[in-house]
Formats: C-alpha cells, structure tokens, sequence
C-alpha cells in the first residue's frame, strides 16, 4: 500500500481515528555447531484502526489491505468504541496534534546481500571459531534483522512513513570443565540502527570482540560465585542502559504511574544522586541518531525527548495523549505499537544515563572489594522501582584491582535508593538496540549509558 | 479456493518448484479482547489474522517463510522464494517432515465467543475486585477470545485440521496503601468457558488478595540456606528450566546437564512430572506437535526418573535418541500428600516464593533472582511478606532435595499444577 492510499480513508472516520498500515519483515538464520538449525523470512504485515469515542478507545485490524477491508476494519473499531463508551461514557478528550508529515526512511544504502551471502558470512565467523577455537563445546550462532514499516495517516491530519530497521546477531559459546557447561553469549552488531548491510561488513571487522568473548568464556570456567549481599559496584556502560531502562525508565512510564507506580509520588523530588540524569530521547541523541529514532509515534504526535531525571530530580513522565490529557501536560511521542494488530502503548524509545566526568580505570581502583560487571541477558522492573537484571559477565575487583571473574549472577535493588548510591559515572558512552522490552507486546528500544559505580545486592552463594 | 484447498495447492506448488519435501501451516484466527487500564475498561479490539508457514527441503536442505496475506499473487511468490531460502541453506540429513499415519480433524471449544458475556464477566469482575479489594489497583486487565482454524497438510499426504475456540484471562495489579506499594503480580487461565466468575478461577483471586497484604514489607537481614516453597504460579519457573535442559538446544549442543541420564534419577522420587496435551482435564492442550505430528499424552519424569527428553523429529535425527511424543509444556505434576498448611508448619527458615523475577538460569542450572510477592517463613510459621531479597541455587542439585508436594494442586486450563518445597537455596537480604 502507498502512502497516498491512506488519504482516500479519511472520509470514513467519524471520531478521532488513528489508520496504521504496518508490515515487520524478520530475517532469522540460527547455526549450531555448524549446522543450519535456522533459515526463515518472516513477514506480517496488514491494517489497524483505533477509534476514540467517549473515553474509550475500539481498535480493529486485518492482514487484508484491499479498499472493503479498509472500511470495515475503520467501521468494525468505530463500533467496538461505541459498544464500550453505550456503557461507560466517560468525559474526556484527546489533546489535539499539530499536523506532521514526514518521512523517515533508515533502509540501507548498501547493496542488499541475498539470504545465501548472509549464511555464507555466518559460515565464515563459524568457521573461523571452530579452526580458531577447537576447545569450544558448542557454537550457536543466531542472526535476527527486523524492518519495522509504517504508513499512519490520523483524523488530526498526521501523514507520515517510517522504516526503522534493527539487526542483531548473538554468539554464544560454551566450555566443560568438570562435566560442567558454562556459557557466555555476546551480542554484535546492535549499537546503532541498520540493516545487516549497514552493521557488518567484514569477519576482520569483529574478529577481535570473538577473541575476547572466548578469552573472557574462559575465565569465566574457572569463575567464582559472587558473595551475595550488598556490594560496591562499578556497572560497565554496557549495563547503564538496562539500568535506565528497568530501575527508572518504566517506573516513570504514566500508565504504569496510573497503574499505581511509586514514580507518581516522587515527581519533582530528589531520587538519585544529583549526578545522574537520564533522558528517553526521541530520535537524536548526543548529536547522532538514536539506535531506535522515533520521530513521529503512532498517534500521530511529533516525539520530544523526555527529561525523565535532571541532576537527580524526577521532573517528568512519557506519555501518550490520554495520560497527558489527564497530567495536564503535552504529549511527548512515547506511543508505539509493534505489530499491524498492536495498539500503540507507552514505550520508551531510547533511555540512556547521561555521561560523567571520571575514567573507568579510576573507578575500578577506587573500589577495596567488590565487582565489575560487564553483560546482562535480561531485566525486569516493578511498580515498587525494585529491578533486577541477570549479569553474565564480571570480575571481582580487590585492592582496586580486578582479580577472578564470576558465575552468572543476579543483582537487585530499590532504584530510588541505589540511585543515591552512586558516586562515579564515567565519561564514555554505550547504546545497544539488542532484546526487546516486554508489555503486553514486544518493542524494540534502545538503552544506553556510561559506566557508574553504586551499591546494588548481588544474588550469589 | 478456500483456505484449505490453498494449504494443499501450496504443499503442491512447492514440490513443482523442485522441492524434494514441503509443508504448509495454514492458520486463520479472530481475536475479541477487551481491556481494562487502571482499573477501567478502555478498550475493545477485534483483530482477523493469517498465519501461512511454508517449508521446503530439497537435497536436505531447508527454508522456512511465513506470510500473512492469503492471495494467490502473494503465495506464488512465497513459494518460489521459500524454493530459493531452501536452495541458499547447506544440506543437514536431519531435515524431515511428518510421516502420513492418519488423516484426522480436531475441535477443542466454542466456535464462537458470546461478547456480551465477556462485557458482563469483565464488568462483573472489576467491580468485585474494587469493592473487596479496595487497595488493589488493576494495572492492567485482559480478557480474550480466540477463534481459529489451521490446516497441517505436507507431501507425505498428511491433512490435519485443526479448529480451537478459547477464552484466556490475564490480571496484573499491585496495591498501594498511602505511599506503601507492592509488587506488581499477575497470573491467568485459558478456558473453554465463561460460565463462572472470573475471580473464581486458578489462583487470581488468592493473589489479589495476598497483593493486599504485601504493601509493607520487611527485607531478610543477612543471608541462609533455607527452603523455597514455590507455589503453583512459580513453579512453571522450575519447569521452564527442566525443559530447557531435556530439550533440543541442549541436547545437540551437547551442554545438557541431564544428557546422560535418559532412565536415571535426575530428581528426588517425590516428583512425577507428566505432559498432556491430550488430557480432558485441560481445556488448551493441543493436538499437534510442532512438526506436524499428532500430540500424544506422555510422562516426563517418573518418580524422579527421567523418561523421555523432549525431542522433536529434527533433535531426534540428529543426536540418534528417540523423538517425544509431544512438546512437552500441558505439564500435571501429581499431588503430594500433604497439605500446604502441613509444608509450610515443616519449614524451618525459608520462603513461600510468589514470583521469580530472575534471569536464565546458567547450563549447569545455576539460577539467581529476586523474591517477588513471597513471604519469609520461620519456624513453621508465615512471619512477614518480604522485599528486597535474592534466591539462588543450583536446580539441578535442589530438585534432588524436594522436602514435599502439595496435595492441592491449580488447574489454570494450560497445567495443573501443586506447591512444591525444594531446599538448599541461598537466601540473602540486605
């Protein structure tokens, strides 16, 4: 469908409507030591409508994108609006939009590799791991490149394009020792936006991040379990964002503040050492464009980035047009959907942790007992701002210096609180698009930050 | 053509196209689902889908495409590019499709919701909550009905269909009292029907009600190896991990902890573990496999002893051991026999753990998070509902130290499943 196809739908909305065509386009090869276990191209793509009657919201969608089908899905959430606002009218209004039209096109400029090249370059890293590392268990490599387009036209007059694409490959290797496996998993290729022919080029290009994962996988063998408890931590740059992403960031997300998050109490008080700010930023961030750029959300309103902490401050929440509606304050661009059939919800787009002024070198030897972590496969975040996230990758850190490294791990704290905690934050910078966030849908998102040193509970023996 | 005429015309067209083998999964769904945000009922979606998965193999070699858009301009051209994915992948003579043993047609529920049900189900279990659980904020609040066909046919001659029609219910809250806020906690069931209070089914009800009474929460001061009691929400944590180590990833990649113990003691004998996708007592197993073969009702572990990995034709060919019956999930864990109150009076230090907000657990079956909605327990007795405390431990070696197995057990439509005290795990507060 084009873009002017849309345009031909106005006539048929009747309240405030949002019209969405949406197509995910997921590449996927998998190979396990050296067989291809994955080779599929998955796409979804089809017609949404949401319709905002009375306080309430009906939404329909359908793959089928031909004119009848249109109408019907437009007619079919109009309906569903109604029959939920016959019974529970209530009496608010949509913040109105000013007009966008945009286009924001990220589709490389590269030549496009057919599926076979890609599975040869795979081959290629799978190969040289093999030849290089014959002491490795096992091999997985796992390839996934999503191309996320939208065509949006609202009754606000909102008519805009997007293609947002975001590739990312995970190694995981593993060891024995002792009849025991130990593995570590490092992601390439996902701090900035591209496709695979944006992010990798040549095996010499990461070569060297393959020799360190295994020199690291190997210490790791031989790691030791962290001492549970509290502990002085200094988190690589790597974990900043996840930081941004589960301690604060949903917290502060306003349906979760409705939802009776502990952020709502806070704003405008100091949660965090004032060294820390933290902002979701749109589209542009520190000059360069974001790893997820954002420009226009799914209901049609121009994104600005959020200031969510100012020197340790919670001055704002991310929001759509109804939760700004009932704050009293402008929507900030924060509403995305992930699939055709997905109704947009809160999401952060790129939430990172400002950088400091120290080095990382100096704040490793200012920390007597305690860890440095480095990687993290997941996170999770409360309504209390109690998080977690599992760290894969560390060393302890005696004397200032780094000494063992240690078993997978678990750390945890009170977000509000650990964020007093922190007394350094470095000077460099690290984005990642890799993962998805999960809420009641899937969404990709970027999370960046520099290294910081704090007080967190480590899960350990 | 009707959808199914297109799900043979493809298996057809694919094997014209050159290749050796073929399958089509040929999926039409509708979705009514109503929503409620922050405590209100705000939305009501109705969305149609399409799900076509075509696989070819030719010379051993596979490719997999997936569409949604069921014309035929869209088909020929997934077709010939599914002949090309399959051409572009290297040659694994594990590749293989189902065997034609007898063509069968499947029907699991209603063919059709009754929407002003679910109005007045939503409606009436909003209400309840909000007048018995005043301090309870429903976060979040879904309640759905999926309808759908799907038709299984490959160039072996197999022809399934497969028609399911099913209700599903997902409640997440949290409860504020002043400024003291618990955990967020959620839980669900799948059903065939409605016909019952919302509130009534699997455990919402007892966890709305435990949500009340975790807004003020003491952190354990110190740390012990105590036991866990998991409960029939947290157990499938446990589950998780155990099929994840019987199941294809790990046993190829050779970094299964249990590779070698097919017959063998891998748990302590009070745990009997089976998967039944069939049962009647289930109203969402399911009826096929993941590869096309049709679901049969099996026993994982029985009695501690490890009966079958969870292997499908793929796993099976390529590590020489025998394909399951299933894929696993559908899990009934036989009841103990003792009460929860008796479990929880034979704790001596340890925890009722509501959720696991934790990461994967580690090959060897290190595993490590936070506590979530759970309780310390002391000398027998329920002491306070705690925050800010970590569990770790090793799976592997806990299973083989189950103190007991609840006689009660929760049906959440998917599982039936019990509380379950396991010990040996490092419990650590502030």
């Amino acid at each position: 469908m084009k873009k002017n196809k849309l345009d031909n739908f106005s006539q048929y909305f009747t309240n405030y409507t949002e019209l969405r065509y949406h197509e995910n386009r997921d590449l996927k090869i998998a190979i396990r030591n050296g067989d291809i276990v994955g080779n599929s191209l998955i796409a979804k793509s089809g017609i949404s409508a949401r319709v905002f009657d009375r306080g309430n919201w009906g939404f329909s969608s359908h793959p089928i994108t031909d004119n009848s089908t249109v109408k019907n899905v437009i007619k079919t959430a109009s309906q569903n609006a109604y029959t939920l606002s016959d019974k529970y009218k209530r009496d608010i209004s949509l913040p109105s939009s000013s007009i966008v039209n945009e286009v924001n096109d990220f589709t490389t400029k590269n030549t496009k590799l057919s599926q076979k090249e890609i599975i040869n370059f795979l081959k290629e890293i799978d190969d040289y791991i093999l030849k290089t590392y014959p002491q490795l268990n096992s091999r997985t490599l796992s390839l996934s490149s999503l191309d996320m387009e939208k065509y949006l036209l609202t009754s606000d007059g909102c008519n805009t394009y997007s293609m947002n694409p975001k590739t990312s490959l995970y190694i995981i290797l593993s060891m024995m020792k002792d009849g025991q496996p130990t593995n570590l998993l490092t992601s390439y290729g996902t701090e900035k936006l591209g496709q695979f022919e944006d992010r990798f080029t040549t095996l010499s290009a990461i070569q060297g991040k393959i020799d360190t994962q295994v020199e690291e996988l190997m210490q790791k063998v031989d790691g030791a379990h962290a001492n549970a408890g509290i502990q002085d931590v200094i988190l690589d740059s790597a974990l900043a964002g996840v930081l941004a992403h589960e301690a604060i960031g949903h917290t502060t997300e306003a349906d979760l503040v409705l939802g009776g998050s502990v952020a709502g109490d806070y704003l405008n008080k100091l949660v965090a050492d004032p060294l820390i700010n933290l902002i979701d930023f749109a589209h542009t961030a520190l000059g360069e464009t974001a790893p997820v750029p954002v420009y226009v959300d799914d209901e049609g309103t121009k994104a600005k980035d959020v200031t969510i902490l100012k020197n340790g401050e919670l001055k704002a929440f991310m929001h759509n047009k109804e939760s700004a509606q009932h704050f009293g304050v402008p929507p900030t661009g924060n509403a995305r959907g992930f699939a055709f059939y997905d109704e947009p919800l809160i999401r952060m787009r790129n939430t990172a942790i400002l950088p400091g002024t120290s080095k990382l070198d100096d704040m490793i030897a200012s920390v007597d007992d305690g860890y440095y972590l480095m990687a993290y496969n997941n996170g999770q975040a409360d309504s209390t701002s109690e998080f977690m996230f599992g760290c894969t990758k560390g060393y302890e850190i005696k004397n200032g210096v780094l000494g063992r490294a240690i078993k997978d791990t678990t750390i945890s704290g009170v977000a509000f609180d650990m964020l007093k905690t922190v007394s350094m934050i470095s000077d460099d910078m690290h984005w990642t698009n890799g993962g998805y966030c999960g809420k009641k849908q899937p969404m990709a998102v970027g999370m960046g930050g520099p290294a910081i040193k704090c007080k967190v509970n480590i899960g350990g023996r | 053509m009707t959808h199914k005429e297109l799900s043979s015309y493809i298996v057809e067209k694919i094997i014209d196209a050159g290749a050796d083998k073929a399958v089509c999964r040929f999926k039409e769904s509708t979705t009514d689902e109503l929503s409620a945000e922050a405590g209100k009922i705000n939305l009501f979606r109705t969305n149609y889908g399409y799900e076509i998965s075509l696989v070819a193999i030719i010379d051993n070699k596979k490719g997999l495409i997936s569409i949604n858009q069921p014309d035929l301009k869209a088909i020929d051209k997934a077709v010939l590019d599914v002949v090309e994915l399959a051409n572009s992948s290297q040659p694994d003579d594990a590749h293989d499709i189902s065997p034609l043993i007898e063509n069968q047609t499947f029907q699991n529920g209603l063919k059709k919701t009754n929407k002003s049900l679910m109005m007045s189900r939503l409606d009436e279990f909003m209400k309840y909550i909000e007048t018995t659980y005043p301090h309870v904020i429903l976060e979040q609040v879904v309640l759905s009905f999926i309808a759908s066909k799907m038709y299984h046919v490959n160039s072996n001659g197999v022809d399934y269909d497969v028609y399911n029609g099913l209700y599903s219910f997902f409640p997440m809250f949290t409860s504020k009292e002043g400024k003291n806020i618990s955990s967020f906690n959620y839980t669900g069931f799948n059903a065939k029907d409605i016909e019952k209070p919302l509130h009534t089914f699997g455990t919402i009800e007892r966890l709305i009600k435990e949500s009340g009474e975790q807004t003020k929460t003491q952190s354990i001061s110190g740390k012990f190896i105590g036991d866990i009691i998991f409960t029939p929400d947290s157990i499938s944590t446990v589950l998780g991990m155990i099929s994840r180590f019987i199941g294809e990833h790990s046993l190829i990649s050779g970094t299964s902890v249990y590779k070698e113990k097919l017959n063998k003691q891998i748990t302590s004998s009070k745990l009997t573990l089976h998967s039944k996708p069939r049962s009647d007592k289930l109203d969402a197993g399911y009826f096929l496999t993941n590869d096309g073969f049709i679901a049969q009702d099996s026993t994982i572990i029985k009695k501690g002893v490890l009966n079958t990995f969870l292997l499908g034709q793929y796993g099976a060919n390529k590590t020489g051991l025998n394909k399951a019956v299933n894929n696993g999930g559908a899990w009934v864990i036989d009841s103990g026999e003792i009460s929860l109150n008796e479990i929880t009076s034979q704790t001596k230090k340890g925890i009722v753990l509501g959720r696991l907000s934790g990461s994967s657990p580690n090959e060897n079956g290190d595993f490590s998070g936070v506590a979530k909605n759970s309780f310390y327990i002391e000398d027998g007795k329920i002491q306070f509902p705690i925050s800010e405390t970590m569990i770790a431990g090793n799976i592997v070696e806990m299973l083989m130290n189950i103190n007991s197995i609840s006689s009660e057990r929760i049906n959440f439509g998917s599982s039936i499943l019990p509380f379950m005290s396991l010990s040996g795990a490092t419990i650590s507060g502030k």
